[in-house]
C-alpha cells in the first residue's frame, strides 16, 4: 500500500475557510426580508423565496395542501394565465420551481441577466397573486393524485415515500406526506388553497434572495413589488415530539416481482441547530456519507451485495431521524440487513480512530466550497438557511475552525448519546412472500400492506 | 518527451467569456485547462472515447464495467486506495459511460491536484485487474442494473425501445449490458477492452479550477506523458440502415402508469441538422408553454409528464419522445395525441416559438458553466462530439442560424411513420 505525500496531506488538512462573499440584507416594514448578493460568473439570476412553515403548515388531515397551492403559483397569476404565464416565462428562458420541505414552502426562479425587471414582476405575480383559476385547480389536483398513484411504480421512491408517515407516526407534522397521497389530496378543495396562501404567505413569513448578475440598485425595485405585501401572521413554530421509539419495528411494503429489497433502518437523530451536529456531520461521513465510508465499503465494495449504500443525518428544525438506506436482490435481504446492522454495531462500540477524524474532516471541508457556496443559487439557499433557522453568518464563515475543533473524544462520546444498535425501524419494500418469514426477526411489531393499497400514511402500531 | 502547445484562447459566446489553453502531450492526450478561482477547487474531468459504441455481443456492458474497475486498484495506489487518498484529501469523484465514451470526474480542493494527476496517471498505466475484484464488481454492477432498468419501468422500457430501433448498429446494446454479458466477462474481455479504450492517444482531459495554466503543464508532463500510445479502438463499421417501416414492442407489467416511448432516426452530433433538431426538442418539450406539454399533460390531461430524449451522438443516434401517461389512461390516446402535434410541427413553427427556443437554449447552457465541473464536462464534451471545445462558444450562434424553415424541415423529413419505433408499457390486469 503506498501513502501519498506528507506535504500533501497537510496542505490538504489546512484549508483554507471559505466566506460567505458579502451581501445586503433589510427587513421591509411588513417583516419580509430581503436579501441581494451581486455575483458576476455567468449572466444569470436567481431569485429564492422561503416561506417558514412548510409541512408544518398543513392541516392533520389535509397533506399535500402546500404542495399543491405552491404548485399552482405558476398556473395563472396577475393580469396572466395559465398559458399566459408559461408564455412569457418560458419566452424569456427562465425557469421556476417549487418546493415543499419540512419547515418552508420554497419558490426559485432563475433568467438570463438582462431579464431581471420582467423576470422580478413574474415572481412577484406568483407569490403575491397566484389567481388559483377554478379550472387550474382542478387540473392541478388530479395531476398530483395520479403523481401520488405512479410513484409507487418506483420501489427506491416508494420506500422513501412510505417512510417518513412510518417514523414520525401520523400525529407528528413530519410524518404526512410532504405532497400529499391520494386520499389527503381528495379533501382539498379551491378554497383551502386560497386560504392556505393568505396564511403562509405572509410578509413576516418571507426570506427573499437575489442572487447573481443582478442589475445596479436591484434592492429597491425587489422592495417596490413587495412593500405591500400583506404583514400577515409569522408562522407559529409547531411543538410536537416523536413518538417515544422504544422497541423495535418494521413496516413490510410488499411489491410482488420485485427483484430487489429496497430498505431505509433508522433511528431517533438531531434538530438543525442541535449543538452535536459538526461531530455528528463527522462522524455519518465516516459511517456513511461517502464512498469509503463503513456501510458502502462492505456492503458495495467488499461483498458486492448492492449498488450504493449510505446513511443521512436528517437536520431539520425538529429532530429528525438517522437513517441508512441501501438495496440488494431479494435472495440477499436479510444478508445485507444483518452487515447493515452489524457496522452500526461496530460504530457503537468501536467508535472512530484518529485518522478516520482527520479524514472526515479534510473530506467535509474539501468539498464544501463547490457544494454549498460556488453558484449564486448555492449562496442564495446558504443565506436563507440561516435566516430561516436564526443562524448568523458565523455558521458558514468560522465552519472550518469548528470542524478543526472537534477532537476525537468529542466525536466519540456523540456517537454514545445519538447512535443506538436497538429499538431500530426497519422500513422494507420488496416481494413479501420471499422475504417476510425471514425478517420477523428483525421485529417484535411489525406490519405487511400491499403497496397498490391508496395512500401512504398507516396508523401507529 | 515534448509537450506542444496547440493555443490558447479566449471565447465569447453572447458576451460571457470562457479563456482556454489547448495542449497536445506527445502521447496524444490532448488536455484543456480552464483558469477559474471563484472557490479553491479543482475540477479534473478524463474524457475516454470508448463506450458501448464500441462493443459486440458477448460483451456488452464491459465499458460501464471499467468505470467500475479503475477505481479497484493499480500499481502504486493499490484496491480501495484511489478513494480512500482521494477522500482524506478532501476530493471526491464520480465516473459515467455511454454509449460513446466513458468519462471520470474528479473534485478536489486545489492542494491535491499533484497527488490527482499522480493517482490518474497510476491507473490509466497500469491498471490491475484483480480476479477478485472482479467478482464482488460483478455484483454490484448486477445491483446497478436491477436498479435502473429490471425494477424501473422508464430503465425497464427504454433498454427494449433501443434494441428494437437499432437492429445492426450497437447502439441497440444497453450502456450496462445484458445480463448473461454481465455473468460471463472472461479477464482476457476485461485486459483487451483496457487496452483498447484506455490509450492516451484515446482521451481528453480537462482542468477546470483554481489552477494555472504552467501548474497543469508540469504536472501533465510528469504523470500523464509517460504513459504510452497505444492502437485505439478500430473503427466502428457498421452503419445502421435506413429503417424501412415502424417497430413495436409492448410490455405487460403491474403497475400504476402506463409508459410510452417513441424513437425516431436522427444524424449524429455533427450534423447540420442537430441545430434544427435542438431548437424543436424546446418548441416540442421546454416547458409548460411547450407543444407536447400544453397538449398531453394540460389540455388533454392523457400525461402526467413529457420529455424529449436528444443525446450527443459519434454515430447517427435518437430523437426520443417521453410520455409518462396517467394511470387509467389508454396509452393509445396518448399516442395519436403525439402524432398530431408531431405533424403540426411538421407544418411549421412560429417566430415566437423559435426565439423562445434560442433563448432556453441559451439559458440552459450558462447554467451548465455556473460550476468549474459543469464547465470541465461542457469543453470535454465539446471536444469529444464536435471535435472542438469551442463548438460551446459557437453554439449560440449555430442556434441563431436556425431558421422556421429548417425547423419545419428536419420536423417533416424524421417525424416519419416508417423511420419511428414504439415502445409501450400497459399495467397488467392482475393486481398487485
Amino acid at each position: 500500500m503506498t501513502r501519498p505525500a506528507l506535504a500533501l496531506l497537510l496542505a490538504a488538512a489546512a484549508a483554507a475557510q471559505v466566506k460567505l462573499p458579502p451581501y445586503s440584507k433589510q427587513v421591509l416594514p411588513n417583516g419580509a426580508t430581503i436579501a441581494v448578493l451581486p455575483k458576476n460568473d455567468v449572466p444569470l439570476v436567481s431569485f429564492l423565496a422561503v416561506f417558514r412553515g412548510g409541512q408544518e403548515g398543513d392541516p392533520a388531515d389535509r397533506a399535500g395542501l402546500g404542495a399543491a397551492m405552491a404548485g399552482l403559483l405558476e398556473r395563472g397569476a396577475g393580469t396572466l394565465s395559465g398559458d399566459a404565464f408559461a408564455d412569457k416565462l418560458d419566452s424569456m428562458g427562465a425557469t421556476l420551481r417549487t418546493a415543499m420541505d419540512e419547515q418552508s414552502a420554497v419558490v426559485r426562479m432563475e433568467c438570463l441577466a438582462r431579464d431581471a425587471g420582467p423576470a422580478l414582476d413574474l415572481f412577484a405575480d406568483a407569490i403575491l397573486r397566484p389567481r388559483f383559476d377554478p379550472d387550474e385547480v382542478k387540473k392541478a389536483l388530479a395531476e398530483q393524485i395520479d403523481a401520488a398513484k405512479s410513484l409507487k411504480d418506483n420501489p427506491s421512491q416508494a420506500n422513501a415515500a412510505y417512510f417518513a408517515p412510518f417514523f414520525f407516526g401520523p400525529r407528528h407534522p413530519y410524518g404526512r406526506p410532504a405532497n400529499g397521497d391520494e386520499l389527503t389530496l381528495a379533501r382539498i378543495g379551491r378554497e383551502d388553497i386560497v386560504a392556505h396562501h393568505r396564511r403562509m404567505f405572509a410578509a413576516r413569513n418571507l426570506i427573499l434572495v437575489a442572487a447573481g448578475a443582478t442589475p445596479a440598485g436591484f434592492e429597491s425595485e425587489i422592495e417596490r413589488r413587495f412593500a405591500a405585501m400583506p404583514a400577515g401572521q409569522a408562522h407559529s413554530w409547531v411543538a410536537a415530539s416523536l413518538p417515544p421509539r422504544d422497541a423495535a419495528r418494521l413496516l413490510l411494503i410488499d411489491k410482488p416481482g420485485a427483484t430487489q429489497t429496497y430498505f431505509t433502518i433508522a433511528q431517533p437523530g438531531i434538530h438543525r441547530t442541535h449543538p452535536d451536529r459538526v461531530p455528528l456531520w463527522i462522524v455519518n461521513t465516516v459511517f456513511g456519507e461517502r464512498f469509503t465510508s463503513m456501510l458502502n465499503d462492505e456492503l458495495r465494495v467488499n461483498s458486492g451485495l448492492t449498488y450504493g449504500a449510505r446513511s443521512e443525518l436528517q437536520q431539520e428544525r425538529l429532530p429528525g431521524a438517522i437513517t441508512i438506506r441501501t438495496f440488494t436482490k431479494t435472495e440477499t435481504t436479510v444478508k445485507a440487513i444483518d452487515l447493515a446492522v452489524g457496522i452500526l454495531k461496530r460504530l457503537r462500540s468501536k467508535g472512530l480512530d484518529a485518522a478516520q477524524l482527520a479524514s472526515s474532516k479534510a473530506y467535509i471541508k474539501g468539498g464544501y466550497p463547490t457544494q454549498r457556496l460556488e453558484t449564486a443559487d448555492q449562496v442564495a439557499a446558504a443565506i436563507a438557511e440561516l435566516e430561516l433557522f436564526g443562524l448568523n453568518r458565523g455558521e458558514v464563515d468560522d465552519l472550518f475552525s469548528r470542524i478543526d475543533a472537534v477532537t476525537l473524544e468529542e466525536a466519540n462520546a456523540a456517537i454514545r448519546r445519538h447512535f443506538r444498535d436497538d429499538n431500530l425501524q426497519f422500513c422494507l419494500t420488496g416481494d413479501a412472500a420471499k422475504i417476510r418469514d425471514q425478517v420477523a426477526k428483525y421485529a417484535g411489531r411489525r406490519k405487511e400492506i400491499k403497496i397498490a393499497e391508496p395512500g401512504l400514511t398507516l396508523p401507529e402500531f | 518527451m515534448r509537450l506542444l502547445a496547440l493555443a490558447a484562447v479566449a471565447c465569447t459566446l453572447h458576451a460571457q467569456r470562457i479563456a482556454v489553453s489547448q495542449h497536445m502531450l506527445s502521447n496524444g492526450m490532448k488536455l484543456l485547462i480552464h483558469q477559474d478561482r471563484d472557490v479553491p477547487n479543482v475540477a479534473f474531468y478524463l474524457f475516454f472515447k470508448v463506450g458501448s459504441r464500441n462493443e459486440r455481443p458477448g460483451i456488452t456492458g464491459l465499458s460501464h464495467f471499467f468505470e467500475h474497475m479503475m477505481f479497484n486498484g493499480a500499481k502504486k495506489f493499490g484496491p480501495k486506495q484511489f478513494d480512500i487518498v482521494m477522500e482524506k484529501n478532501g476530493g471526491s469523484n464520480n465516473a459515467y459511460t455511454s454509449r460513446d465514451i466513458t468519462a471520470y470526474t474528479d473534485w478536489f480542493p486545489k492542494a491535491a491536484t499533484e497527488l490527482m494527476f499522480d493517482m490518474e496517471a497510476d491507473r490509466i498505466r497500469d491498471l490491475a485487474i484483480d480476479p477478485k475484484m472482479v467478482e464482488s464488481e460483478r455484483g454490484v454492477v448486477y445491483s446497478e442494473r436491477r436498479t435502473s432498468v429490471d425494477n424501473n419501468n422508464e430503465g425497464l422500457l427504454r433498454e427494449q425501445l433501443d434494441a428494437a430501433a437499432f437492429a445492426a448498429h450497437p447502439y441497440g446494446f444497453p450502456v450496462i449490458g445484458w445480463p448473461s454479458d454481465i455473468e460471463s466477462w472472461t479477464m482476457d474481455d476485461l485486459k483487451a477492452h483496457f487496452r483498447m479504450g484506455y490509450a492516451p492517444n484515446n482521451c481528453v482531459a480537462v482542468v477546470a479550477g483554481d489552477v494555472t495554466e504552467a501548474e497543469i503543464l508540469r504536472l501533465a508532463k510528469k504523470y500523464l506523458e509517460p504513459v504510452p500510445r497505444q492502437s485505439p479502438p478500430p473503427p466502428v463499421r457498421t452503419k445502421e440502415p435506413p429503417q424501412l417501416g415502424e417497430r413495436r414492442v409492448t410490455l405487460s407489467k403491474p403497475a400504476q402508469s402506463p409508459y410510452l416511448m417513441v424513437s425516431y432516426h436522427v444524424p449524429e452530433s455533427r450534423h447540420a441538422d442537430r441545430a434544427p433538431l435542438r431548437i424543436l426538442d424546446a418548441i416540442l418539450s421546454a416547458g409548460r408553454s411547450s407543444r407536447l406539454y400544453r397538449r398531453l399533460v394540460d389540455r388533454d390531461q392523457l400525461a402526467l409528464d413529457i420529455g424529449v430524449d436528444l443525446e450527443d451522438a459519434i454515430d447517427p443516434g435518437q430523437f426520443v419522445i417521453n410520455i409518462q401517461v396517467r394511470p387509467g389512461v389508454d396509452p393509445a390516446a396518448a399516442e395519436k395525441a403525439l402524432y398530431e402535434e408531431l405533424a403540426k410541427a411538421a407544418a411549421g413553427v412560429s417566430a415566437e416559438e423559435l426565439g423562445k427556443a434560442r433563448n432556453q437554449q441559451v439559458a440552459a447552457l450558462y447554467r451548465g458553466m455556473k460550476t468549474i465541473a459543469g464547465k470541465a464536462n461542457l469543453l470535454g464534451r465539446a471536444e469529444v462530439y464536435y471535435g472542438d471545445w469551442r463548438k460551446i462558444s459557437s453554439f449560440a450562434d449555430d442556434l441563431d442560424k436556425v431558421t422556421q424553415a429548417d425547423v419545419k424541415r428536419v420536423a417533416a423529413a424524421y417525424f416519419k411513420p416508417a423511420n419511428r419505433t414504439v415502445a409501450a408499457l400497459i399495467p397488467s390486469k392482475e393486481a398487485e
